[in-house]
């Protein structure tokens, strides 16, 4: 060895001496303390931290998971951000939230830290455009804005957050009884048509075959029901009709865009109106079909209580044939444990209206929750913040998330070919992604949605009929929305 | 220079150090219920006075702009608030409905354990046990009670009429859902009260009225109820002011649904403040509830010292 060498090597050694002092001289003790919704993708994402993840700033990085239950989880998150607390330097929200909070100072614009590091940058392209819509602008900007703009960033506009778990729902059927010989030659002579049974039969289902299925599956305690009797009272078919949160929303919401009608249009404030639009006639048709499918579902649905959890349940015991439900309440149903059904479960994509050319048309609402940063958090914190939704939304990451039940919004991912196989309803999530749009994001989000869940509620329940129901949010709507200068 | 160390001696030897001067007699009365004004002015009336300010500002929780004084805006807006009196008249409707129904179950529980029968102390101790209960508790077995696919109370309905009882399908019988979950949680409450009136009544009376050869009612009216009516008024004005800030069983049970039908008013109060954040609007119908229920505490605190004055 030379003395060129020698000195190399030392100049080489003093250099990584010096970035490891350096290193360990800035490296601190981390804690990210997180609000989350208690349920599996939020449960796994804490264990796959504790397990892998490793700061690439030399940090010792805690990720402190608040596990809060749904039912009070936007209460508890809301009650902890407007009382000054500062308690949570991430939170999983729900994309409707974000106007709300934006406005109120707590959640933290990342656009500009998305601009200059690279690897957010490409995370961000990588991410299927409704999620970038839904979970990442406010003020809000539809997925055709998005794409219009054609460059990310897109101009005059602000991102917040980052997918923990885009989700959209799916129908979760029972192929003992779907792909039944006997059942399918009843429903063939009784309805002229297919049982579906496979994905690509699901694939053909619209809203009229579905009333079929509710209507041939429904059967009293002790009929014959597949290869042995109706233990209890069974029902063909279950979706979302339930008073609380948005639970009979997103369903509806569905059907008003399949229609071809609108919800109000925050992109068109201040001159969209909600009179008109909101109420119009094919609005009211798109909810008077909504209505009309729930007699064929379990008696719960005349209470307006049938929330997503309630179907769900339904379903894990056994007493309804098929459910449209998301994909973030699919592994229960697969756990011997839980469920009554976990080995006849099979899953395809969500029924929609047949158009005139014989396509179906399945628009629905986007579920899941991004994730995002409070405005309180020091540089540091940001920093490693933002590296744990890196190694959050790194391809291999994202495919354990995915195999344990979960979903990815990244393209690359899902463009994977073994992701269609890593969880049963993977294809049906792939195919309805891309359908999704979103509710409103504005602060006054929670007063619309409860005024509307209460209209619909009275709807479901009998009190009111459709166009009454959409009268009433049109009018209640207007006048908020006016009174907040959303509307001019 | 002595007499001035002697003073100072006797200063500090006579209270031993500031720990002892504080502990002084004089000192010792309010120096122990500090602690507890201190508490109820931070919890209590600290919040009391903020809220009360800022219902006359148009505050809102979730956003940054400053507020601006309204001053009496929002508590006309609340009273012309035709969704505000439909809450009120759902709260009436329930508070009546439930209060006299504890009061029957109440009393006909109590002249049941005032006498004496095998097993009474163990039936007496799970006849008081709903009120022991959390109202989540209750709230949630209710529920599934009258949950109409695989409820109880549809399953023992089913066998009579071979179909799904829909209980919270409609406005009267979610009401009607919610006035039982209530009368179940807090008769034993009312009991309890009439039973120490009944306890309480001489047995000497009783005696002399059948020497009498007094008929029951005439017992009843002339030498029970005078010494239970007290206690009774203030089961009712207790039960009253409790039901009328009725939240929990609501919320789990129906969440004030179908459509609106079981809001009471506290459930409004609660979505106007943490789920609408009107926070000015939401502080000025809570101080308007608060007006009803002081109303109804000095109704309640009349009858106490009635009673004590009859006694």
């Amino acid at each position: 060895m030379g003395n060129g060498s020698r000195f190399i090597l030392t100049l080489a050694g003093a250099s990584l001496l010096a970035s490891t002092a350096a290193t360990s001289l800035l490296a601190a003790d981390i804690t990210i303390s997180m609000a989350a919704p208690d349920w599996p993708p939020t449960r796994f994402m804490k264990e796959e931290f504790d397990k892998t993840y490793t700061s690439p700033d030399g940090h010792t990085t805690t990720l402190d998971m608040d596990f809060i239950p749904w039912p009070s989880f936007y209460e508890r998150v809301a009650a902890s951000l407007t009382s000054g607390e500062q308690k949570y330097q991430m939170i999983v929200t729900d994309s409707q939230w974000l106007g709300s909070f934006v406005e109120g100072g707590y959640y933290a614009d990342l656009t500009q830290f998305m601009k200059d590091d690279p690897e957010l940058t490409a995370i961000m392209q990588d991410l299927h455009p409704v999620l970038v819509s839904s979970y990442s602008t406010y003020p809000h900007k539809t997925r055709a804005q998005l794409e219009e703009a054609g460059t990310w960033p897109a101009p005059d506009t602000s991102y917040y957050g980052f997918p923990q778990f885009p989700d959209t729902y799916v129908t979760f059927y029972r192929e003992d009884l779907f792909c039944h010989e006997g059942e399918a030659a009843a429903f063939q002579e009784a309805f002229g048509k297919t049982l579906p049974c496979t994905y690509e039969d699901w694939q053909d289902v619209d809203w009229d075959t579905w009333r079929d299925i509710g209507e041939h599956f429904k059967r009293a305690k002790g009929e014959p029901l597949g290869d042995g009797t109706a233990e209890d009272d069974f029902y063909g078919i279950a979706y979302q009709a339930g008073k609380g949160y948005d639970f009979s929303t997103m369903q509806a919401n569905a059907f008003v865009w399949q229609y071809g009608g609108s919800i109000w249009d925050e992109t068109q404030a201040p001159d969209g109106q909600a009179e008109g639009i909101v109420n119009s006639d094919v609005a009211v048709e798109a909810m008077e079909h909504y209505l009309s499918l729930l007699e064929y579902m379990p008696p719960v649905a005349q209470t307006g209580q049938m929330d997503i959890f309630v179907i769900q349940d339904l379903y894990m015991q056994g007493k309804v044939g098929a459910i449209i439900d998301w994909v973030g309440l699919g592994e229960p149903v697969l756990d011997p444990n839980t469920s009554t059904v976990s080995d006849k479960s099979a899953f395809g994509p969500a029924p929609g209206l047949r158009k005139e050319d014989g396509s179906i048309d399945r628009t629905a609402n986007i579920g899941g929750q991004p994730f995002v940063l409070t405005t309180w958090n020091d540089d540091d914190v940001i920093k490693e913040a933002l590296n744990v939704v890196k190694w959050w939304l790194n391809p291999e990451t994202q495919k354990t998330f995915v195999a344990n039940g979960g979903q990815s919004g990244l393209m690359s991912v899902m463009a994977d070919p073994e992701y269609n196989d890593l969880r049963p309803w993977n294809r049906a999530h792939v195919e309805m992604l891309d359908w999704q749009r979103d509710v409103w994001h504005i602060p006054e989000f929670f007063e619309l949605l409860t005024q509307q869940q209460e209209e619909f509620d009275k709807a479901i329940t009998g009190q009111i009929g459709a166009k009454e129901a959409l009268d009433a949010v049109a009018e209640f709507q207007q006048e908020v929305l006016e009174e907040a200068g959303h509307i001019e | 220079m002595a007499t001035a160390t002697a003073k100072q001696q006797d200063h500090s030897g006579e209270a031993g150090g500031f720990f002892a001067w504080l502990m002084a007699p004089e000192r010792r009365g309010p120096l122990l219920v500090t602690p507890a004004i201190v508490m109820l002015f931070v919890m209590n009336i600290f919040p009391l006075l903020w809220s009360f300010g800022l219902s006359f500002f148009n505050y809102r929780a979730n956003k940054l702009t400053v507020p601006k004084f309204r001053g009496l805006y929002y508590y006309e807006k609340v009273l012309t608030d035709d969704k505000v009196w439909e809450r009120f008249q759902t709260t009436a409707v329930i508070v009546g409905s439930s209060v006299i129904l504890q009061l029957i179950i109440g009393f006909l529980l109590a002249l049941m354990f005032a006498r004496i029968f095998p097993l009474r102390r163990i039936l007496l101790m799970l006849v008081l046990t709903p009120m022991m209960l959390s109202f989540v508790s209750v709230g949630v077995f209710f529920k599934l009670y009258y949950e109409p696919t695989f409820g109880l109370v549809s399953w023992v309905l089913n066998h009579v009429t071979s179909e799904p009882f829909v209980m919270l399908g409609t406005p009267t019988g979610a009401i009607a859902a919610i006035v039982i979950a209530d009368a179940w949680m807090w008769s034993p409450f009312v009991m309890l009260l009439v039973l120490a009136g009944l306890v309480s009544v001489p047995k000497y009376l009783y005696e002399a009225a059948e020497v009498d050869r007094a008929s029951w009612w005439r017992r009843f009216s002339t030498i029970t109820f005078p010494y239970i009516k007290s206690l009774l008024l203030l089961a009712v004005l207790f039960r009253t002011i409790e039901t009328f800030k009725l939240f929990d069983l609501v919320y789990i049970i129906t969440e004030g649904g179908p459509g609106s039908a079981t809001e009471t008013i506290a459930v409004y109060v609660y979505r106007m403040a943490f789920q609408f954040f009107r926070t000015s609007q939401s502080a000025a119908l809570a101080y308007i509830m608060l007006f009803v229920v002081i109303v109804l505490t000095n109704l309640y605190l009349y009858a106490v010292k009635r009673r004590e004055q009859a006694i």
